[in-house]
């Protein structure tokens, strides 16, 4: 028997290690370095919450918001309503398990109809003694409603942030939902989102790490009803010793559906990123139509990525593949840049937000791409190197 | 303008020496072209002049407008004046072509010590440049030399030469790929710019180019330096020759 760790022992529960396959490369038993209690009230300064407010890039975006703090929904900062959290999600996956036990509240939300502007989700932490917050949420998109929903992590100081996600996307709906990581430097990021995609439906989903010292993020997309198209795509901006880790299933159960992922990963100091992304289509799911692609941009000598496709194919008559890459930047796009005048550091500024910027297109609000595009320029002006 | 003097030059991680003895001396207002065979040194003498990485100079210099060139970082070079129409230009995914003149021109001004120019300035500026080479908005809106044609690749070099305002401007090869009516438009904008405080070194296998772009100077390049120079007769000359006189002579 391995003794257990400190956080395993405050848990009550075990924490999943690099001995098992998915979790080769987040080991949370080391990486979950104290015990972050559970179900903790703290009591947030309004200043704080205030100033985590304004630091969400989608500040001028976003149209209504529903805003958590430190776990438990705020009814004074929210313009939407909530109502009570029904999630069934039955995975067997520690995010998951840990999120069931742990759970103190969560966003519900039931889009009918076509929402004009996005909706923003907001999960802020303040600053206190180290803690385990954890969220439970349930979207549902009813058929033939079509909604644009952003989902910000923000926070100060030491604490583990779990967020579980349930997404039901009905017939003929459309849900683009766009996810920014930026907790605390000091923070670990678990979540897991679990979309269910019915008949007709689109589903664009576009996630952002760039926060938290530690994250781990879960996506499972599995296709219901025939017709659907999903892209799950997003961007990695990491610095420092940042750890991402990022594993997304796919999974084709019905015939005619259409998916594609694309990440793009800017990886700087001695930040580690990986990609973890399986396919799965299944005997039934025939005229699949599957892509993946991750590419990593590394702007030091240490910074490492790791990436692993994989392609699981039962039916006979598909179209599916992937593609990694990993490289450093491109020194004739450099070259040409300078021999017109361009120095070095804009010079790899701008390629370095190019190479981003294929993911951010993939987002069809223009609003939220500009704020984006606007995050990733004030990222790169403190991440800027001259070689 | 433009003193180069006994320059030697070798790959930076091969032995392979490339130029060796250059001597070039070039005035404001001239235009000279340099040809020479394949493997004579054409485009590793625009590439040092522009500052590549992967070159290695050995012995000799290259003052431009008095001060050592090869002291300068590349966009230093191009700030001064330096001006490279490549070969083979680069493609650049994601980054839209009116950007990245934009920056271009503006981070030369900044480097100058000028004001940068503001955004609707800046597109009639372009624009206007831009019409004289056939050159569209949609193209403009596209990422740099991104799917372009061959003959949309240098035509769009010329551009950033039309925007740029370069006081020395090195042609590596701006004819190959070009259909005749192509290389027209590129050639009446390369005429468009000369002017009597702008020089130009005109590098090319072929005599053709040199029917549009007419020399002050030619000058022969083979194994490294220059064997022979001339008037624009010269160019007729190796046109109806080659190059065989000159490759036997400096064996």
């Amino acid at each position: 028997m391995v003794p257990k760790t400190a956080a395993e022992l405050n848990y009550g529960l075990s924490l999943p290690h690099r001995k098992m396959e998915d979790w080769r490369w987040t080991d949370l038993r080391q990486l979950v370095d104290k015990p972050y209690p559970p179900r903790q009230t703290v009591a947030a300064a309004a200043k704080d919450v205030e100033r985590l407010l304004k630091s969400s890039p989608f500040a001028k975006v976003a149209g209504a918001r529903i805003v958590f703090v430190n776990g438990h929904y705020s009814a004074e900062h929210s313009q939407l309503k909530n109502d009570d959290v029904t999630s069934d999600v039955k995975l067997d996956e520690p995010v998951i398990t840990m999120n069931a036990a742990f759970a103190t509240d969560g966003a519900c939300l039931k889009i009918s109809g076509t929402a004009d502007t996005p909706i923003e989700l907001l999960f802020l932490a303040t600053n206190a003694d180290a803690r385990t917050i954890a969220t439970r949420n349930v979207i549902e998109i009813e058929k033939g409603a079509a909604a644009t929903l952003i989902e910000t992590h923000l926070g100060e100081g030491s604490y583990l942030s779990n967020s579980v996600t349930e997404i039901r996307v009905g017939e003929g709906a459309r849900l683009d939902r766009i996810k920014v990581e930026l907790e605390s430097a000091d923070a670990i990021h678990l979540s897991h989102a679990h979309a269910t995609l019915g008949k007709n439906s689109v589903f664009n989903d576009f996630t952002l790490t760039s926060g938290a010292k530690t994250n781990r993020q879960n996506g499972t997309v599995e296709f219901k009803g025939q017709g659907t198209e999903a892209k799950v795509s997003g961007a990695f901006m990491l610095g420092g010793k940042q750890h991402a880790d990022t594993r997304l299933v796919i999974d084709h159960q019905v015939p005619h559906c259409t998916s594609r992922e694309l990440f793009k990963c800017v990886m700087d100091d001695n930040a580690r990123g990986i990609f973890q992304g399986k396919v799965i289509v299944r005997k039934d799911a025939q005229k699949t139509d599957g892509k993946q692609s991750s590419h990593a941009l590394l702007l030091s000598e240490t910074a490492e990525f790791d990436a692993k496709p994989e392609l699981e194919i039962f039916a006979d008559d598909v179209v599916c593949g992937h593609g990694a890459t990993s490289g450093d930047l491109n020194h004739d796009h450099l070259f040409y840049l300078m021999s017109r005048g361009i120095p070095p550091a804009e010079a790899k500024s701008l390629l370095i937000a190019a190479f981003v910027g294929e993911a951010f297109d993939l987002i069809a609000h223009e609003g939220i791409k500009e704020a984006l595009v606007k995050f990733s320029n004030k990222w790169l002006s403190q991440h800027r190197r001259v070689a | 303008m433009l003193e180069i003097k006994n320059l030697h030059v070798k790959l930076a991680d091969e032995d392979r020496v490339i130029l060796n003895g250059l001597t070039l001396s070039v005035k404001a207002g001239e235009v000279h072209a340099i040809m020479g065979p394949n493997g004579s040194g054409k485009s590793t003498l625009s590439y040092v002049l522009s500052g590549r990485e992967g070159y290695e100079v050995t012995e000799g210099s290259v003052t431009y407008k008095g001060e050592d060139l090869l002291a300068m970082t590349p966009s230093d070079r191009a700030a001064k004046g330096v001006f490279l129409a490549f070969q083979y230009p680069i493609e650049i995914p994601g980054v839209a072509t009116m950007q990245f003149l934009k920056v271009a021109l503006n981070s030369q001004r900044k480097a100058r010590g000028e004001k940068e120019m503001t955004t609707p300035d800046f597109m009639r500026y372009v624009k206007e440049r831009a019409a004289k080479l056939n050159i569209g908005p949609e193209m403009l809106k596209r990422p740099v030399n991104v799917g372009f044609s061959g003959g949309e690749k240098k035509r769009a070099e010329i551009l950033q030469m039309a925007v740029l305002e370069p006081s020395l401007c090195v042609l590596d090869e701006t004819d190959s790929g070009l259909d005749i009516d192509a290389l027209r438009v590129v050639a009446d904008g390369v005429n468009g710019l000369r002017s009597p405080d702008r020089a130009m070194i005109v590098i090319t296998h072929y005599q053709r180019l040199l029917d549009y772009i007419v020399p002050d100077h030619v000058h022969v390049l083979s194994k490294g330096r220059i064997v022979k120079s001339g008037g624009k007769y010269l160019a007729l000359e190796l046109e109806a020759k080659g190059y065989a006189e000159f490759e036997s002579e400096a064996a």
